[in-house]
C-alpha cells in the first residue's frame, strides 16, 4: 500500500517536473510571465513531492517489508533503526531517490530567492534544473524502482511494481542486510554530504546556462551564485574528508585515499570547482576571465554528471561501484545531450563573454590566481587522464591499463607543493599592480620566520628533501597566513580600541569572505601537514606473535596479551584481541584490533585499534589467529605520523567554508554598484 | 576596484574560426564514442554460470605454458591475485592447502593468474606464502578481460566439461568454503 502510494507520487512528481519544463520553456520564449510563474511553482512543488516519496521508502526500510526488493537488499531484521534509515542509499534505487530528494531540495530552495533583479534568468535555470530532476525521476520509475516486490509467478520468481499475471506475492521473513562496510558512522554520513556536493552545483551550472542563453553576459550570474557555489563546495569537500576518515576507519589498509576511479571522479569536480571559486573573484574584482568561468562551471557540473555515470555504469571497476545496472545507456545519453548543449551555447557567446579589461602585471593577484587556476587544471587533466587512460587503452591495444597510486603521487605532488605555495604568496599581492618590491615588503618577516621552522625540522633530524621542502611550504603558508590575520586584527585594535579577539571576531564576521578563506587556508595547510607525515613517514610491520610475545615498531612495542571469540546479538562474530601498547618502555594503555564476521552477509570486516595522538597514530590490526588455542596471532601495525593533522584540517578547512558561506544579514554596499554596473551593461 | 574598467568600444565580429569550433565539437565527440564504447563493454558483461569459458593460455612465472584446452575432464580453480593485495593474503595459505589436498587425485588444477603487478614482487608473494601450484602474470590483461573481472582476489570455478561452474569475488575466509565449492564439481 505504501509502496504504492510512494510510487504514485514519484510518476506525479515526474509529470510535474515535466509540465514545469514545458511552461518554463513557453514562458520563456513567448515572454510570458504568467507561464513562467506557472513553471516556478511546480519546480517549488518537486520537493514536498519528493519528500512524501522518501519518507514512504523509509517507513517501507523500517517496517521490514521484504516483499520489496530493495528493502530485502539492503536491510534486515537485526539491523539498529538508525541503520534501517541510512539503508536509503546504500543501494542504487534507494540511493537515486535520495539523490534527487536533495536535488530537488536544492531546486526548490532556488525558487523561493528573490528574483526581481534578474528576473529574465528564471525560465532558463528553472529548464536547467528540472531537466535534471526529472531525468533522475525517470531512471528512477523505469529502470530502478525501489517499490518493486517479490512475485512468484508461473514463469517464475520476479521482481515488478504490479502483479504479473498469476502472480503471488513472496514475503520473506528476513533480508540481506546492509553490508557491513558500510555500517559506519562515517559511512551513514559520507554519501549524503558527497550527493549534497554534488547535487548542488547544478544551481550554479543553471544560473551560468542562463546567463548564456539570455545573452546577460555581465557577473551577475556570478554574484547571484557565488554563495551557492561554496555551499555546493562546502559539501563536497565534506563528503571527501568524511570518506577519506572512513577509509582509514573501516577499511584497515593504515591509509586514507587509495587514487580509486570513483575517489578520483568525486575530486575532479572539487578541483574545478575550488578553481572556480578562485577566478569568480578576478570576474567580480577586474572583469577579467569571463570565458573562463563560464567553462569552468560547465566543466565542474559536466565532471559531477560523469562522475555520477562512472559510479553507476559500470564503466570502470572499482569498490565503490555500484552493481551493473541497466541505467547506463539513459545516463550515456543525458551525459551527451548535456555536454553538447553548453560547448553550443558556449560558443554561441563566446564574443560577448569579452574580458573587459586586461592583465596589467606579473605579480597582481589575477596573475596568480590565473597560475592557482593552471595548477588546479593541471592536476585535473592527470586525474583526468588517469581515470580514462583504461578505457582508450583497452579501445586501441586491447590492453587495459591501469595507473596505480604512485603515478597520481608523483605527478600530482608538485603541482600541490606550488599551490601551497601560491596559496601563502598570492593573499599578500594586490588586485591590479603589484611588484617584487611591493610583495616582498609584505612578505619578508613571515618568509623569515618560515626558514626558522625549516631550520628547526632539520635540526630535529628530518633529511627527507621532500619532507623538508614540505615542512618549509606548510610552515611558510602558515607564517604569512596568520601573519596576515594578525595584522587585520591588530590594526582594527588599534582603529576601534576593541580588545584583540573581540576584533579578531569581528573581522572574521565583518568580511567574510577574505577571512573565512583565510581559515580555509590554514585548514588546508594542515592536512597538507598531516598528508606529509603519513606519505613520507609512515612505517608498518606484520608479526605473528605468542601469547606475551612483543613486535617493535618505531619506538613503540605492542604485547599480544589474550584473544575472544564471541557471537554478538546483531549477528555477528567477533575475534578480539588484548594488546598493550608501550612507547619507549612506558605502558600506554590497551588497544582491542578486532575481525568482526558478519553471519547474514557472510563478509569479514576488520577493525584496526588505534592509538591516537596528535604526534601519530599507532594503527594495529589483527590479521589472523590459531582459533582453538588462540596463542598464536599474527598483527600488521602501522605508525602513522602527524596523520590526525588530516582530520583536524579538515574540520577547519569545513568551518572555514562555513564562516565564508555564512549568509549576510544586511545588504552589502558592494550590490548596489554591482546594479549600477549591471544595469549600465544591459543598456550598452 | 576603483579604477575605470577598459571597455573594449570598438565592436568587432571577433567570431571563433571555424576550425576551432569544428575541433572543440570533435574532441567532445571523440570522447563521448570512446565513453559509449567503453559502456557497450561493460554491458557485455562477464561470462555466466553455466557458459562455456573460451580456451586461453597461462604463461607461467617457470616459463611453462599451460593451454585450458588441455585440461578437459578436470575441475580448474582460477585465482586471480595481486602482490599488493591485502585480502589476498587472507586466502593465500587456502589455497595451497587445498591445492595440497587434492594434488594426489589429480582431479582438480590449480592456476593462479597474477593481475597488474610487478614480476619480482609477486615472486617475492608466492614464496612468502609457500605457494607451489602453477602461477602466471595475466599477460595484457587478456585472462581478466575475458572473465571481466573486478578486482582481487576472485576466484573462478570451471568444471571438467569447461564450463564456469562458481565465481568468487573477494577471499574465501576457510579452506572448507572451498572444498565445499570444488567437491560437487568432482566427477
Amino acid at each position: 500500500m505504501i509502496g504504492n502510494i510512494g510510487f504514485g507520487i514519484l510518476i506525479i512528481t515526474l509529470v510535474t517536473a515535466i509540465f514545469g519544463i514545458g511552461a518554463a520553456l513557453y514562458g520563456g520564449l513567448k515572454n510570458s510571465p504568467r507561464w513562467v510563474e506557472s513553471a516556478r511553482l511546480a519546480m517549488l512543488l518537486t520537493f514536498p513531492l519528493l519528500s512524501l516519496v522518501a519518507v514512504a521508502l523509509i517507513i517501507l526500510l523500517v517496517t521490514g517489508q521484504y516483499q520489496y526488493e530493495f528493502v530485502y537488499g539492503v536491510t534486515s531484521n537485526s539491523m539498529p533503526l538508525y541503520l534501517k534509515i541510512t539503508a536509503l542509499w546504500g543501494g542504487q534505487a534507494g540511493s537515486l531517490v535520495f539523490w534527487s530528494w536533495l536535488l530537488s531540495a536544492f531546486v526548490s530552495a532556488v525558487t523561493l530567492r528573490k528574483w526581481e533583479r534578474d528576473q529574465e534568468f528564471l525560465p532558463w535555470v528553472i529548464v536547467v534544473a528540472l531537466v535534471t530532476v526529472a531525468f533522475f525521476l525517470v531512471m528512477i520509475v523505469f529502470f530502478e524502482n525501489p517499490f518493486n516486490r517479490f512475485w512468484f509467478s508461473p514463469s517464475g520468481q520476479m521482481a515488478a511494481m504490479f502483479q504479473p499475471a498469476g502472480g503471488v506475492l513472496i514475503n520473506p521473513p528476513d533480508g540481506n542486510g546492509l553490508n557491513p562496510l558500510l555500517r559506519h558512522p562515517g559511512m551513514v554520513i559520507h554519501p549524503p554530504m558527497l550527493y549534497l556536493g554534488f547535487v548542488s552545483f547544478v544551481v550554479p551550472y543553471a544560473f551560468g546556462i542562463a546567463a548564456l542563453v539570455t545573452g546577460r553576459t555581465d557577473d551577475r550570474w556570478i554574484r547571484v551564485t557565488r554563495r551557492w557555489t561554496l555551499v555546493a563546495w562546502l559539501f563536497l569537500s565534506l563528503g571527501l574528508v568524511l570518506g577519506s576518515r572512513w577509509a582509514y576507519d573501516v577499511l584497515g589498509w593504515g591509509g586514507y585515499w587509495a587514487w580509486d576511479p570513483v575517489e578520483i571522479a568525486a575530486f575532479m569536480p572539487w578541483l574545478s570547482g575550488t578553481a572556480f571559486l578562485h577566478s569568480v573573484m578576478i570576474q567580480e574584482k577586474r572583469g577579467l576571465f569571463k570565458r573562463w568561468n563560464m567553462i569552468l562551471i560547465i566543466i565542474t557540473y559536466s565532471l559531477v554528471i560523469f562522475g555520477t555515470f562512472l559510479t553507476r555504469s559500470g564503466v570502470l571497476s572499482s569498490v565503490h561501484a555500484f552493481a551493473q545496472s541497466a541505467i547506463g545507456p539513459l545516463f550515456f545519453g543525458f551525459i551527451g545531450i548535456s555536454f553538447i548543449i553548453s560547448l553550443a551555447l558556449l560558443l554561441h557567446r563566446w564574443n560577448s563573454l569579452r574580458s573587459e579589461g586586461h592583465m596589467t602585471s606579473l605579480l597582481s593577484r589575477e596573475s596568480l590566481f590565473l597560475l592557482n587556476n593552471l595548477l588546479f587544471i593541471c592536476i585535473l587533466a592527470i586525474c583526468f587522464w588517469g581515470v580514462i587512460y583504461p578505457l582508450i587503452s583497452e579501445l586501441l591495444t586491447g590492453e587495459k591499463v591501469t595507473f596505480g597510486p604512485i603515478w597520481y603521487e608523483r605527478n600530482t605532488g608538485p603541482l600541490f607543493a606550488g599551490l601551497l605555495f601560491l596559496m601563502g604568496v598570492a593573499p599578500l599581492s594586490a588586485w591590479g599592480h603589484s611588484t617584487i618590491k611591493t610583495l616582498g615588503r609584505a612578505l619578508w618577516k613571515p618568509a623569515a620566520f618560515s626558514l626558522v621552522i625549516l631550520v628547526a625540522v632539520f635540526a630535529l633530524g628530518v633529511r627527507n628533501w621532500a619532507a623538508l621542502l614540505g615542512f618549509w611550504l606548510v610552515g611558510f603558508t602558515i607564517s604569512i597566513t596568520l601573519y596576515e590575520y594578525g595584522r587585520g586584527v591588530w590594526a582594527r585594535h588599534r582603529r576601534t580600541d576593541e580588545n584583540l579577539l573581540v576584533s579578531f571576531w569581528n573581522l572574521a564576521a565583518r568580511y567574510r569572505r577574505r577571512y573565512g578563506g583565510y581559515i580555509i587556508h590554514l585548514g588546508v595547510v594542515l592536512m597538507a601537514l598531516g598528508i606529509i607525515g603519513i606519505e613520507l613517514f609512515q612505517v608498518e610491520t606484520q608479526g605473528t606473535l605468542r601469547r606475551g610475545e612483543t613486535l617493535t615498531l618505531s619506538n613503540y612495542s605492542i604485547r599480544y596479551d589474550s584473544l575472544a571469540e564471541f557471537d554478538t546479538p546483531d549477528g555477528k562474530n567477533v575475534a578480539r584481541a588484548v594488546v598493550t601498547v608501550s612507547k619507549n618502555g612506558r605502558p600506554m594503555g590497551e588497544l582491542y584490533p578486532r575481525r568482526d564476521y558478519y553471519y547474514e552477509s557472510q563478509q569479514p570486516m576488520t577493525i584496526p585499534g588505534v592509538r591516537s595522538t596528535m604526534e601519530d597514530d599507532l594503527y594495529v590490526l589483527l590479521v589472523d589467529w590459531k582459533p582453538i588455542s588462540a596463542d598464536g596471532a599474527t598483527f600488521k601495525v602501522y605508525h602513522n605520523p602527524l596523520v590526525n593533522w588530516l582530520w583536524v584540517g579538515g574540520f577547519i578547512f569545513i568551518l572555514g567554508t562555513m564562516v565564508a558561506a555564512w549568509p549576510d544579514k544586511d545588504p552589502q554596499p558592494a550590490r548596489r554598484k554591482v546594479n549600477r554596473r549591471a544595469v549600465a551593461a544591459s543598456k550598452a | 576596484m576603483n579604477e575605470p574598467v577598459e571597455k573594449l568600444t570598438e565592436n568587432q565580429p571577433r567570431r571563433l574560426p571555424r576550425w576551432v569550433v569544428g575541433l572543440a565539437f570533435f574532441i567532445l565527440l571523440a570522447f563521448l564514442v570512446l565513453i559509449a564504447w567503453g559502456l557497450r563493454r561493460a554491458q557485455q558483461g562477464p561470462i555466466v554460470i553455466g557458459q562455456k569459458v573460451p580456451y586461453f593460455t597461462l604463461h607461467t612465472f617457470e616459463g611453462e605454458q599451460i593451454k585450458t584446452a588441455d585440461l578437459l575432464g578436470k575441475v580448474v580453480v582460477l585465482n586471480f591475485w595481486a602482490s599488493w593485495c591485502k585480502p589476498c593474503e587472507q586466502e593465500a595459505a587456502d589455497l595451497q592447502r587445498a591445492y595440497e589436498f587434492y594434488a594426489p587425485s589429480g582431479q582438480v588444477v590449480f592456476l593462479g593468474v597474477d593481475w597488474v603487478d610487478t614480476e619480482p614482487e609477486a615472486l617475492g608473494y608466492l614464496d612468502q606464502f609457500n605457494i607451489t601450484y602453477p602461477n602466471g602474470p595475466d599477460l595484457r590483461t587478456k585472462i581478466s578481460q575475458i572473465f571481466r573481472t573486478t578486482g582481487v582476489p576472485e576466484t573462478y570455478f570451471i568444471d571438467p566439461e569447461g564450463n564456469l561452474a562458481y565465481v568468487k569475488k573477494g577471499p574465501f575466509l576457510s579452506i572448507n568454503e572451498i572444498m565445499a565449492v570444488i567437491d560437487p564439481l568432482i566427477p
